[in-house]
This record gives structure tokens, C-alpha cells and sequence, in this order.
């Protein structure tokens, strides 16, 4: 009965679906984010294929040759392996962690964050106080205090930035849903007597989408920040699988000898990072109607 | 006013217990420990370490110690390092000089320099500079501070031997002159993405004030632009700033403890790090209440200051 | 050396042996011009003068000498506390506190071995103007079996009874069982005075401990927490000593920086974990430093656990050991520095076996053993026997790069021969909690020292009964059981003649080298580097820190 009454009931704003479209597609940075977003995974996916050495390949006679030596574009590591293929190879798990670190943290926000919105009161009340001592704690010490004590993979990399970034997503989502559940059409689904969860998450969820995306959008780019931060300092994805942040790990002893050790991870993460920032800029500044006005 | 502050301190305290729980249960329950750093100490076995653990406490039920150490906390007693046996009050004390050096001076260049540049560039909105600095400010978020860190001390110290790589003086000098010579580098580091921040907000705040209606008011009274500008508009644009100040707090916590690693800063930072090396659980759990109350009483001070300052705010 | 004061030193009585008992390098490898104060050098100057930084990448936080404490803490014992008698580089004990090393001619130790007794020196003073005396002598070993005393060190101190104090300068004891490595461990137990803890309830957290009081050359002056020690001469010293007014122990968490402020000049001593292996030919050349190889007493070992099914065919190990290319780690990782080691014993010991059989890296061999042996590779090129994988998980502690180089280029050589290598690093605080202690491993890559100064004991790590996962204790965490070692080891431990000795720990040497219950990877061999005109600086294998003798370092004018 519901999966009838539910498509007349949701607002008609359709309508605003194309106009973000080309309103994003008319902002140039985030144009330029999506590119970069495109062909660097493209790259980490192809990439390996690519080129003529493989990332765990150990040859001591090559070490610490500098960019364009041969075929290593962006020369080699101190144990002589490729480090454009480790480059890919580590872009892989990054990403990954990032995608999937934004995808946990989301799912967890959001379903706090509507939880507390949707009823208010004392739960909601609880809610948010969990969610502010989350934030209340610089968010690299608790990654750290939880790093330093769990064997690190890249699941457990993942679950541990999801869990300490799912903050912002849950009181976005949460002040949206606030200011929806009065609004007509959802006094109307009660009068229904559809579900609470019904109307959680069928009503008031896809409704409150555009923030959450947006949100989405800047968790990966936080997510590959703070993989970085902890594989940087010795807690993160451990060698010999590479990614971004552990390839940076060893990179300061050699900053005076092999500086492209610590340049071309850098670079990579710099670009994925601000390409998914000029996306979530993009995004912020086309799902918001009022951007038109100026 | 009162209600409001002692309902915002009672919610603090929640908070402040739920921070702790969560901690303590995060390091306790964890593999490892305090005796671990000693496995290797010749002559030393298990059984013996085992021993020594037990008459420390250590091997109670979680919900025991923490309430144990709970306990002592709401009596002010932070408790003693396990490392050198001193008060983890102390100890958090002797490091915090250092850490409020480096965040005073980058939250000083970052306040001057990115409130500068947000004037500018909703002044001239759309200029070239306008422009860069979006840009910028955009790369500036999204460099990890370490790697900026490290790009630095490539640049200005391996290569061109002006700053010195780390440390925050040298032995035997300790002149003002010689601190802000090793402050230089991890200062800038440390400011460079809140720079970024601060710019943003400046910009768009200072963008709401010119459109208002007092300050088309000013201008249209004949007011010179300049005047205008620094009568009307900075002063009113500056107020959302504060609050801001209170938020940045735990980021410019994070960032220094960063910046500190490369930079070798003897703060707040290295003795966390060190204490999770050696799972020092009286410091650890110091400096996580520490930087928790820390917070909580910047978000409090900026949400006072603004009332405060700006009748329209209400506090409710 | 050692021989002109024993000029027999085979031929000397058993009795009189016993007065060396582990008075051992004799006949020690030593590198020749690297030891003692260089006669090159001026004389040290009348008065203190001037100050020295010595700098280390771990700071020092335990000043109590006697509570669980780290190698690094040990810099600054040395230089407040003395010991009754101490251990010199050729492993020499010389008298301190003591007028003279107890022997059996002496009259310190009777015959059996059971009876002690130590004549102290006169008139010394703590640094607080107390007098010592042998209650002092008599509170410290004492506290050190307390049992609720957090005590770094039981084993050994627990044997002692009956402790009487004769007179202020004499006091005597009784052991349980004659224990030969006891010398050694009194060697490394320094003397804390008993007033500082008059009056003081927990003993763990005596104000003492953060503000140590000692009869050494230095007295302790200020810390400031995070950063630096400061320590200032002691005008009062009974012994060689002290010729700067100050020293400094500075902590730079950083080996580059340290390296960088030593080149800059700001530390004068690099101290302990020094110069990385790849600054060293950079250090070679630097104006004004001097920069000297010095042996380590740490040996780096691939640790098996001999209880895993995979691991318990000699064909196996042995096939591992012939798979790492040891060569090629130190040559690239170590730029050429550690020495390769076929033994557990540093190479400076009196008791190590240079005779053990050379290591060789034969991939070929490697194969063919785990052929013979019936490991057949299967489906995915692993080998595999009676449905055990060869496959297993490698652990260290997590950034520890070169190490952690090293591990990948060995899993790329197992690798080849068709044996599964896991990296699987863990923090600190893990890696070295039950996961280590417990023998939870498979194998684990870490660097141990052996030996108890220059002692040759080592049933802590191979007796069968030292093993905590199977109950005992001690450190044999590779679960290592042979009957023969067990009694090479009891039968070592009762015989006091050095030279006697020694037979009884080179066989021991030669059958673990056999069993491989650990694949010996080098000797680690450090870079050390000072400012030029610092002099006294001597390398020791037989304490753990490098200012075991700061006591008479000085500056050259």
C-alpha cells in the first residue's frame, strides 16, 4: 500500500535534478576535479599494466635511481623497485580506503544523523552529544590511540577512519532532517500512518540527499588525508603493500638524498585530495539553489 | 544566562565522560601494554612482568580501572606517569609551552595573513587575485601538513640552509632571536592551511557585510571607501570569526601534533606520541582530556565572546 | 691487556679462577687503537672545563636505577651511580665502591663459591654530603628482590642471603646456589644511598627517582622533560674524574636531525641508535668529527617458532637460512657496516666460536634441500607436505624501515623457492606484549643481546625451562628444546675456569648454530661520531650504553 501513496507524497522538487547538473557542469574547478579523479584512477587501474616492472619487484642494484633513469619514470625506491608502479599500486589501496572509509562513515552518520533528527528529544539530545565527543577529540589522536593498538590492514585503516569521521555527515544530516520533519508531506506520511522507519528512510532520507553527497564528496578527501597522517607516522597500512602515506613513511630519512621519495607520493596525494575538494565545492555550490541568484 | 551556562557546563561534563570511556576502553582493551617495552630487558621474564603489572593494577577488569581512575580524576588527581612516576599534570604542563609557541604564532600569521586576503578578495570579487586565492586556498586544504612539512625543510633547510631542519633551539643558545629562527619553518607550516581556513570565512562574511544595508548607508553618505571598509565592514566581518577561532582549536590541535613530528618540536605532540609508544596510559589519557576540555572550552568561549559582543545573539 | 695481570691466566688454580669467573676477554678481539684513552691526546685538565652534549634518540625518564627501566636510561646512571665494581672494554671488572674486586684470594669469595664478602672504599661521599656505608650496599641489593618493588632485575640478586653488614666499610652474604654469572650481574647493579628512601612509604615513587642522588661523577642538576638532562660534576669524586663541568643529555626523537645538529656542531657525542648506516660516508668526511665503526653487542636474528609445523625439519630452516641473501641486506641496507655472524655471542667476546660453519646464500640449495625433504610445491607454487603450507607470517616492529626493507627483500627470495612469507608488523606496544613473550609468532626479525655483560650465560634464551609460553622463565620464546644445550648450559654454569669454560659454550655455540632455532643475521655495528678533541670515548661491548666511562671523558686543549 505505501509503495503506492509514497510518490505522490514526495515534494515536487524533481525539478531541481538537471539544473544542478548543469550548473555543476558549468564549474570549472570541479570540471578539473573530476578530470584529475578520472585519470588518476584510471591510472592506478591501467597503470600497473603498463609499465614494465611490478611493485613488489626487489632489485638492490637499481636502488635509489632518480626519475627517468631508464624506464622508471619516477625513478626508485631503497630497495630498487619501481616507483611509479608502487605510485598505482599504492593509489589503488588509497583510493579504495578513501572510497570505502566515506562510504562507512557516511552510512554511519547518516543513520545517526536521522535518527536524532527525526525524533529530537532525549534521544536525538543523546545522539548529538555522542556525536560532539567525537568531534571534541582532535581527530588524529583518537586514529592514533586506535592505530597504535589494532593490527593495521586496510580494513581495519578503513574502519578506524570511518569511525572517527562520521561526525560532520551525522549533524548535517541530522539539522536537515530537523527542519524537514515538520514540513507537509511528512505530517501527511504520519496521518498515513506509515512506519517511523518508513519515513525515515524512505521520506525524509532522499530528501536530505544533496547535503549528504556533498558531505560524501569531502570524507574521501578527508579519508586520504587521514590515511596518509597515520601511514605517515608508522601506524597505518603496513609495507610491503604500498599506499600513499606509507610510501611517504620512510621518505623523511631520505629527503636529502632521493627528495623524489617524498615529492611524487606527496604530488599524488595533493592532486586526489584537492580534485575531490573542488568536487565537493562543486557540488555544494550547484545544489544550492540560491547560487543562481548571483 | 546562567541556565544557559550551566546547562552548557553539564553538557560539557557528559561529553567529557564520554570522551574518557571511550578512551580508556580504546587503550585498555587493546594487545600490548606497559610492560611490553621491557620484554628485552635482559634477565627479565614473563612471570616476573606479569607480577609487576598486577601490583600496578593493571590486570583488573576495565570498568574497574576506569573507575578507579575516574575516581581519582573528580578528586583532581590526574594520576603519575608510568614512565618517570610524576604527575601527568606536570608533565602536560612542562609540554605545553612549546605547543602554545608554535600554535600562537601560526594562529597569529594565519589570522593576519588570511583575514588579509579574504578582504581583499571580496573586495575585488572575481579579480585574478580573488580567484588565486579560492584556488589556493583549495590546494592549501588538501596538502597533507606533514608533506608540506617535509617540502619545506627540503627547500628552506637541506637546500638553501636557512631554517634549521628541526628542534626549537640550539643547545647552549636560547636567545629570543635563536627560538624564532626554529619557529619560522614549523610556524608557516602549521598556518599555511589554516591561512586557507581563515581566508574562506573572511571572505564570505566580509561579502555579506558590504551587501547590507548600513554599509551601502556609509557609501552612500560620501564616506571614503577605505573608511568603509575598516569602520563597517571589517569589525562586522570579523565577528563570525570568533566563533571560528573556538572550532579551529581541535584542527590546530591535530596539526601541531603533526607539524611537531617533522619538525622535532619538543611539545604536546611528541610526548603524546612517545606515551603511545610506551602505552603510558595516565599521559595518554591526560592529554586526550586535556585537549578534550581544551575544545569544549573554546567552543564555550567563542559562543560567549559573540553573544557578548553581538546583542543579536542570543544564547538559548 | 688483561694478560699482563694474569700473566697465566691457563695455568692459574681453580681457586684462584674463581676470582675471574666471568672475567672474561682475555683473549677478546678488540680493534686496536679504538680502546682506552689515545696517548695521542693532551692530558685531561686540572679543574672541569668546559661542557659536552651528548645527544640520544630516546629519552631517558627512569632515573632510579633499579626500576624497570630501557638501554637509554642507563646513560644516565652511569653517570651518577657506581656499581661495587664495574666492567671495563676487555671485560675486565675493576673496583669502584668496592677497594677491590672480591676473589677467592682476596678472601671475597670463599671456595665454593657461596660465601661473599666486599671490603668498601672510605670516605665517600653521596651527593648530598652523606656518608656511604654498607647499609647503603645492604639496602640496594635488598631493594632490588622488595617484592613490591617494580625491580628491573631479580634474577640472580635472588639467590643472595644472610646479608650482614660488618662494619660501615664491610658487608657480607651468602648464595642459595653457586651462581658464576653473579659477578656480572653486580656489575651492572649500581648503589643507591638508603637515606633517600628513609621515611618513604612506595619505594616506586620515592622523590628520589626524579631526583637521583648517586656517589658517581656527575650529580644530577635539572631536567626539563621532553628535551634535555642536565648533569653537573661532582668535585667530591673518589675515582678518575670528572673533566667537564657539565654534560647534557639531549633527546632528539630523530636520527637525521640528530645527525644534522651533529654536523652543525650543537651535539658534540651522538649517542645512542647514532649515525644511520647510510650517513656514514657522509660523517667519514666531515671537518672536526671524528667518526669510528664500533661493534654492537646486538645480534639480528630471523626468530623461528619451533613449535609451528613448519618449522620443525631441520631441512626447513636450514633451507631458509641458505635462502637469505645476507650479503646483499647489509651490503644495500647497511651500506656495507654490520658484520655477518654465524653465532649469538658478539665477536669481541672471549667466548665466541669463530670456527662455526659460514653461511651461504644458494637458492639452489635451498631447493634441492625442500626437495629431499619432501616438501613438494603445490597448485600456487607454494610448497607444501602433508598438507602443511610453507607459509608464514614475518613480524617487527612497525617503522623500523631498514628492517623493514630487509624483510621484504628476503620474503622476494623465499619467494623463489617456493616458501609463503606474510609481512605482518605490529606497534611496539604489541610486538613485544604476549605476541612476543607468549611465542605467539611465527617468525619474528629482532635484534637481541645475549649475553649479560661479558658473561657467557645464556639460559634465559636457550634452556628448555626458560620458555613463558610453555611456563617457565625467561626469553626462549622461539620454544627451543635440545637435552644437549640444557647440559652444555649446568654444566658451564659450574665451572669457573674461563678457559674450562669456554669449551662448554663453544660447543653450545656450535649446536645451536646446527639447530638454527634462529637464523643469525649479523653482528650490528654502529656508527659513532663525536666532535674531534673530545677524548675518552671508548667503545664497550660489555655495558649497554656509550657513556659508561663519562666519568673520565674530557676535552683535549
Amino acid at each position: 500500500m505505501s509503495s503506492a501513496v509514497s510518490p505522490t507524497l514526495a515534494p515536487p522538487e524533481r525539478w531541481w535534478r538537471s539544473r544542478t547538473v548543469r550548473r555543476f557542469c558549468r564549474h570549472r574547478l570541479a570540471m578539473f576535479g573530476v578530470a584529475m579523479i578520472v585519470l588518476l584512477t584510471l591510472a592506478c587501474v591501467f597503470g600497473p599494466y603498463l609499465l614494465p616492472y611490478d611493485e613488489l619487484f626487489i632489485d638492490l642494484r637499481a636502488r635509489f635511481a632518480p626519475p627517468l633513469t631508464g624506464w622508471h619514470f619516477f625513478g626508485t625506491d631503497p630497495l630498487g623497485r619501481d616507483l611509479a608502479a608502487r605510485l598505482f599500486n599504492a593509489g589503488r589501496i588509497s583510493l579504495l580506503v578513501g572510497f570505502f572509509a566515506m562510504l562507512m562513515s557516511t552510512m554511519i552518520g547518516t543513520f545517526i544523523g536521522v535518527l536524532a533528527g527525526y525524533y529530537g528529544g532525549k534521544i536525538g539530545a543523546v545522539l548529538m552529544r555522542i556525536t560532539d565527543a567525537f568531534l571534541s577529540f582532535p581527530s588524529i589522536f583518537l586514529l592514533l590511540a586506535l592505530a597504535a593498538f589494532i593490527k593495521p590492514s586496510p580494513f581495519t585503516i578503513t574502519a578506524i577512519i570511518a569511525v572517527t569521521s562520521w561526525m560532520e555527515v551525522a549533524r548535517i544530516v541530522s539539522a536537515e532532517v530537523r527542519s524537514l520533519r515538520e514540513r507537509d508531506f511528512i505530517q501527511a506520511a504520519r496521518m498515513l500512518g506509515l512506519s517511523n522507519r518508513w519515513i525515515m528512510f524512505r521520506e525524509l532520507l532522499p530528501n536530505a540527499i544533496g547535503p549528504i553527497i556533498v558531505a560524501a564528496t569531502l570524507t574521501v578527501a578527508r579519508a586520504i588525508l587521514l590515511e596518509a597522517y597515520v601511514s605517515f607516522l608508522g601506524y597505518g597500512i603496513q609495507p610491503p603493500l604500498p599506499s600513499w602515506g606509507n610510501m611517504l613513511n620512510g621518505a623523511q630519512q631520505y629527503l636529502g638524498s632521493a627528495p623524489w621519495l617524498a615529492i611524487v607520493p606527496g604530488v599524488a596525494i595533493t592532486l586526489a585530495v584537492t580534485s575531490f575538494n573542488f568536487i565537493g565545492d562543486g557540488l555544494r555550490d550547484a545544489l544550492d539553489a540560491r547560487s543562481d541568484l548571483s | 544566562m546562567l541556565r544557559y551556562l550551566a546547562g552548557r557546563l553539564g553538557q560539557s561534563c557528559i561529553l567529557l565522560l564520554l570522551v574518557s570511556l571511550i578512551g580508556y576502553c580504546v587503550l585498555l582493551l587493546a594487545p600490548g601494554g606497559p610492560m611490553s617495552q621491557f620484554a628485552l630487558t635482559p634477565g627479565i621474564s614473563k612471570a616476573e612482568l606479569d607480577r609487576i603489572a598486577e601490583q600496578m593494577g593493571l590486570n583488573r577488569p576495565i570498568i574497574v580501572q576506569y573507575a578507579d581512575w575516574l575516581w581519582h580524576l573528580l578528586q583532581g588527581q590526574w594520576g603519575t606517569s608510568f614512565r618517570d612516576g610524576r604527575p601527568v599534570l606536570t608533565i602536560i604542563f612542562e609540554h605545553l609551552p612549546a605547543t602554545l609557541l608554535l600554535m600562537g604564532t601560526a594562529t597569529a600569521i594565519s589570522i593576519s595573513l588570511g583575514v588579509w586576503i579574504g578582504i581583499r578578495g571580496a573586495v575585488r570579487r572575481y579579480s585574478l587575485f580573488d580567484y588565486a586565492a579560492t584556488v589556493g586556498a583549495m590546494i592549501a586544504l588538501s596538502v597533507p601538513t606533514f608533506w608540506f612539512g617535509l617540502v619545506a625543510i627540503y627547500i628552506f633547510s637541506l637546500k638553501l640552509g636557512w631554517f634549521p631542519a628541526g628542534n626549537m633551539y640550539t643547545i647552549g643558545n636560547g636567545s629570543p632571536a635563536d627560538y624564532l629562527w626554529h619557529l619560522v619553518l614549523p610556524a608557516f607550516v602549521l598556518a599555511f592551511v589554516d591561512v586557507a581556513i581563515w581566508s574562506r570565512y573572511m571572505r564570505t562574511a566580509t561579502l555579506d557585510v558590504i551587501n547590507q544595508d548600513f554599509v551601502r548607508t556609509a557609501h552612500a553618505k560620501g564616506l571614503s571607501r577605505r573608511r568603509v571598509l575598516f569602520k563597517h565592514v571589517v569589525g562586522n566581518a570579523l565577528l563570525p570569526m570568533i566563533t571560528l577561532a573556538g572550532m579551529q582549536l581541535p584542527v590546530l590541535l591535530s596539526g601541531a601534533l603533526v607539524t611537531e613530528t617533522v619538525f622535532t618540536w619538543p611539545g604536546m605532540g611528541r610526548l603524546f606520541l612517545d606515551s603511545l609508544g610506551y602505552s603510558d596510559y595516565p599521559v595518554i589519557m591526560g592529554l586526550l582530556m586535556f585537549s578534550a576540555v581544551l575544545v569544549l572550552i573554546g567552543s564555550l568561549l567563542a559562543d560567549l565572546l559573540s553573544a557578548f559582543i553581538d546583542p543579536r545573539i542570543r544564547l538559548a | 691487556m688483561t694478560q699482563d695481570k694474569y700473566p697465566n691466566i691457563a695455568s692459574i688454580s681453580r681457586r684462584r679462577a674463581l676470582t675471574l669467573m666471568a672475567a672474561t676477554g682475555a683473549a677478546g678481539l678488540v680493534i686496536p687503537g679504538m680502546l682506552g684513552r689515545d696517548k695521542a691526546f693532551a692530558a685531561p685538565p686540572e679543574k672541569p672545563t668546559g661542557q659536552i652534549v651528548v645527544a640520544f634518540s630516546q629519552e631517558p625518564t627512569v632515573f632510579n636505577p633499579h626500576l624497570l627501566h630501557i638501554e637509554v636510561d642507563e646513560g644516565i646512571h652511569f653517570a651518577i651511580f657506581d656499581p661495587l665494581f664495574g666492567v671495563d672494554q676487555d671485560g675486565n671488572f675493576t673496583p669502584a665502591l668496592a677497594v677491590e674486586v672480591p676473589s677467592v684470594e682476596n678472601g671475597g669469595i670463599s671456595a665454593d663459591g657461596l660465601n661473599w664478602k666486599v671490603k668498601l672504599r672510605d670516605g665517600v661521599k653521596w651527593h648530598d654530603g652523606t656518608p656511604f656505608t654498607a647499609e647503603d650496599v645492604k639496602f640496594t641489593l635488598e631493594l632490588l628482590v622488595d617484592k613490591d618493588f617494580r625491580s628491573w632485575r631479580r634474577a640472580g640478586h635472588d639467590q643472595v642471603r644472610d646479608l650482614t653488614v660488618v662494619s660501615p666499610t664491610e658487608i657480607t652474604w651468602r648464595m642459595e646456589a653457586p651462581y658464576a654469572p653473579y659477578a656480572s650481574v653486580l656489575a651492572s647493579t649500581f648503589i643507591v644511598p638508603k637515606h633517600a628512601f628513609d621515611g618513604v612509604a612506595d619505594k616506586n615513587v620515592a622523590p628520589f627517582n626524579n631526583a637521583p642522588i648517586g656517589t658517581g661523577a656527575f650529580k644530577w642538576a635539572d631536567r626539563v622533560a621532553g628535551d634535555h638532562i642536565e648533569l653537573a660534576a661532582n668535585a667530591d669524586y673518589f675515582g678518575d674524574g670528572p673533566y667537564v663541568e657539565r654534560v647534557i643529555v639531549k633527546y632528539i626523537p630523530d636520527l637525521n636531525v640528530m645527525f644534522t645538529q651533529f654536523k652543525s656542531g650543537d651535539v658534540d657525542v651522538t649517542g645512542l641508535q647514532w649515525i644511520t648506516p647510510d650517513h656514514y660516508e657522509e660523517a667519514k668526511t666531515l671537518e672536526g668529527k671524528e667518526v669510528s665503526l664500533v661493534p654492537g653487542s646486538t645480534v639480528e636474528s630471523f626468530t623461528l617458532n619451533m613449535e609451528r609445523p613448519q618449522f620443525k625439519e631441520l631441512a626447513v630452516r636450514q633451507a631458509l637460512y641458505y635462502a637469505i641473501d645476507k650479503q646483499s641486506i647489509i651490503d644495500a641496507l647497511y651500506y656495507g657496516i654490520n658484520v655477518p655472524t654465524e653465532s649469538y655471542v658478539p665477536q669481541q667476546s672471549f667466548y665466541y666460536n669463530p670456527d662455526l660453519p659460514k653461511h651461504e646464500f644458494s637458492l639452489d640449495k635451498a631447493k634441492q634441500l625442500l626437495d629431499e625433504a619432501g616438501w613438494k610445491p603445490g597448485a600456487d607454487g607454494i610448497r607444501e607436505k602433508d598438507g602443511v603450507r610453507l607459509s608464514f607470517t614475518n613480524s617487527t616492529t612497525s617503522g623500523h624501515h631498514i628492517r623493514e626493507q630487509a624483510q621484504q627483500f628476503i620474503q622476494q627470495t623465499f619467494k623463489d623457492i617456493g616458501v609463503e612469507m606474510t609481512i605482518s608488523n605490529l606497534p611496539p606496544a604489541v610486538m613485544w606484549g604476549d605476541y612476543w613473550m607468549l611465542s605467539k609468532f611465527d617468525t619474528v626479525v629482532v635484534g637481541l643481546d645475549f649475553l649479560t655483560g661479558p658473561d657467557p650465560d645464556t639460559s634465559d634464551y636457550f634452556a628448555s625451562t626458560s620458555s613463558s609460553a610453555k611456563g617457565g622463565a625467561g626469553q626462549n620464546n622461539w620454544l627451543y628444546v635440545s637435552e644437549e644445550v640444557d647440559k652444555l648450559l649446568k654444566e658451564g654454569g659450574s665451572v669457573f675456569v674461563p678457559e674450562e669454560r669456554k669449551k662448554f659454550y663453544l660447543k653450545q655455540q656450535e649446536v645451536i648454530r646446527h639447530d638454527l632455532p634462529f637464523l643469525p643475521l649479523f653482528q650490528y655495528v654502529t656508527v659513532r661520531g663525536r666532535k674531534k678533541g673530545m677524548t675518552g670515548f671508548t667503545p664497550n661491548v660489555n655495558n649497554r650504553i656509550d657513556t659508561w666511562n663519562i666519568n673520565t671523558w674530557y676535552w683535549a686543549t
